[in-house]
């Protein structure tokens, strides 16, 4: 065993931090970002086990099956690197790494999935689709740099505070409260999305009826037929199938001569 | 309208390079979101001289499909290639400016594509399996130097399966395009009103996905604050929408303290 000690250099966080973009890039059913994972820690493993066979055995461990959000999976990359770090100054069992890894993985992914995908991204996708209803050619840009900047702050910080903490994820939802974040997210999202619809007389003409009606008219038929709609899924109807049955609709409404 | 000559081709063979770069973005490279809909929907349409046409199509797909999430091994609907090839056929099928009824004819033919891309993203998947094993297998002085290949190998998988679905979802539209401009006045009257119509089937698939009620208290409450705003005071559209977004998270913060 190595018992000199040796650190990982700022530089090897750069790189594992540039790496971890990559992790999903070899994606699979069996082990899903196993291959990522080993590939985003190699420069710490590079930098933590001169020894060939000892840093192709430890590159071979971290290739087991690892699943995660892709984007706190940075705080586990920088957990790893700790325990890394402590194993190779002879402070940590050969396991301690696998088993980090095992404990924080599925928490994260819960955490990364409902603040992120359910959160954070629902919400800047309903106002930048609001604001291209309403004619904002800048509204790719109105959902791209509010998330962009979120997410690469958070993504950077997981991976420092994955390190200095050693992986402890209580202190990661201490400084990051992610589940009360995603809570008020998503009902700022739902407000916005009920605005997207108050403001229907707004709109572009392209979504706008032909019909010359009153605002709140086209305002209060675009929440009914929403609710509607949203009713029709819940009793199990897929966006696919409401598509299509959109499009049958207004096949059967525009033959009966009935212009919206 | 010649829609398979010489130039037509170039331009499909260019989009479905680009759309398989920017479908990386998806899963396999930074999950920077500029994949989504609203993003590669425009750029498309800019892309081929009809941005109006990509920020339509961006716009009544990106709610649709904006909550399938990369949950466990769920494989999601892929958007991505929807929008560009929805935005492609109307616009190359247009010969150039795309009508609305061109426009939603594109949309609807994505509905077809997505089982479609769900399944070869499904083999990708399934085939990446495959790669772990190389890398494992990879023995000697070059084993890490495996790895990074047998892992970058991915990438080339997955664009791939964008590039080809781009190749033959493209031009199977333009053909479609040719059938569908000889249909009666109604087809395209329809077509018309199904894109009006889909931002609110949009709506519905997100309120559905986010809240457990049918007519939800913070998706009311927006609704009657921007109607407000919009029909009695006339705000300017911004207004309306900071105000709204303010406002839905103060409360959320309330109900926070107060529940």
């Amino acid at each position: 065993m190595n018992t000199q000690n040796k650190y990982v250099h700022r530089s090897d966080f750069v790189r594992v931090f540039l790496r971890s973009f990559l992790i999903q890039a070899s994606w699979s059913f069996e082990r899903m970002q196993s291959l990522g994972f080993a590939y985003a820690l190699q420069p710490v493993l590079k930098r933590l086990y001169p020894d060939t066979e000892e840093y192709r055995s430890r590159l071979n461990r971290h290739m087991e099956y690892f699943n995660t959000q892709p984007y706190l999976a940075s705080f586990i990359l920088g957990a790893v690197a700790h325990a890394e770090e402590d194993r190779a100054a002879g402070l940590g069992g050969a396991s301690d790494a696998s088993s980090m890894k095992n404990a924080l993985m599925a928490p994260l992914g819960a955490l990364g999935d409902s603040f992120f995908w359910g959160g954070l991204k629902p919400l800047v996708s309903v106002i930048g689709v609001t604001a291209l209803l309403i004619g904002a050619w800048w509204a790719p840009l109105l959902f791209l740099l509010p998330y962009n900047i979120g997410h690469l702050w958070l993504r950077a910080g997981a991976l420092v505070w994955g390190y200095r903490s050693a992986g402890d994820v209580v202190a990661l939802m201490a400084h990051y409260p992610f589940m009360r974040m995603a809570r008020r997210f998503k009902a700022t999202c739902l407000a916005v999305l009920g605005g997207m619809l108050g403001m229907a007389p707004q709109w572009r003409p392209e979504f706008k009826t032909a019909l010359h009606v009153p605002g709140v008219v086209t305002a209060f038929s675009g929440l009914v037929i929403t609710v509607v709609l949203a009713a029709a899924l819940r009793k199990g109807g897929s966006p696919v199938k409401l598509m299509l049955g959109l499009a049958a609709v207004s096949l059967a409404l525009a033959f009966a001569g009935v212009g919206l | 309208m010649p829609v398979f000559d010489l130039h037509t081709l170039i331009v499909v063979i260019a989009v479905a390079f680009g759309g398989g770069i920017v479908g990386l973005d998806r899963t396999a490279v930074g999950q920077l979101m500029l994949s989504q809909p609203i993003v590669v929907g425009p750029l498309t349409g800019w892309f081929l001289g009809d941005a109006t046409a990509g920020m339509i199509v961006g716009a009544a797909l990106e709610l649709l499909w904006v909550l399938d999430m990369p949950v466990g091994t769920f494989v999601p609907a892929d958007a991505t290639i929807g929008a560009i090839a929805g935005t492609a056929i109307a616009v190359l099928g247009s010969g150039g400016r795309a009508g609305l009824d061109l426009v939603g004819f594109g949309i609807l033919l994505t509905a077809g594509m997505v089982p479609l891309t769900m399944i070869v993203d499904g083999v990708v998947r399934k085939r990446n399996s495959r790669l772990v094993d190389e890398a494992l297998s990879s023995t000697g002085e070059n084993a890490d130097h495996k790895l990074t290949c047998a892992h970058l190998k991915g990438l080339t998988f997955f664009f791939l399966k964008s590039f080809l679905l781009h190749l033959i979802f493209i031009p199977a539209g333009l053909l479609a395009v040719l059938l569908f401009t000889r249909m009666s006045a109604p087809f395209h009257d329809a077509m018309e009103l199904f894109v009006k119509l889909l931002p609110l089937l949009g709506a519905a698939v997100v309120a559905r996905k986010l809240s457990i009620e049918t007519l939800d208290r913070f998706f009311l409450f927006g609704f009657i604050l921007a109607a407000v705003m919009a029909l009695l005071f006339h705000a300017p559209a911004g207004i309306i929408v900071l105000s709204v977004i303010a406002a839905g998270y103060f409360s959320a913060l309330y109900r926070e303290r107060h529940t």
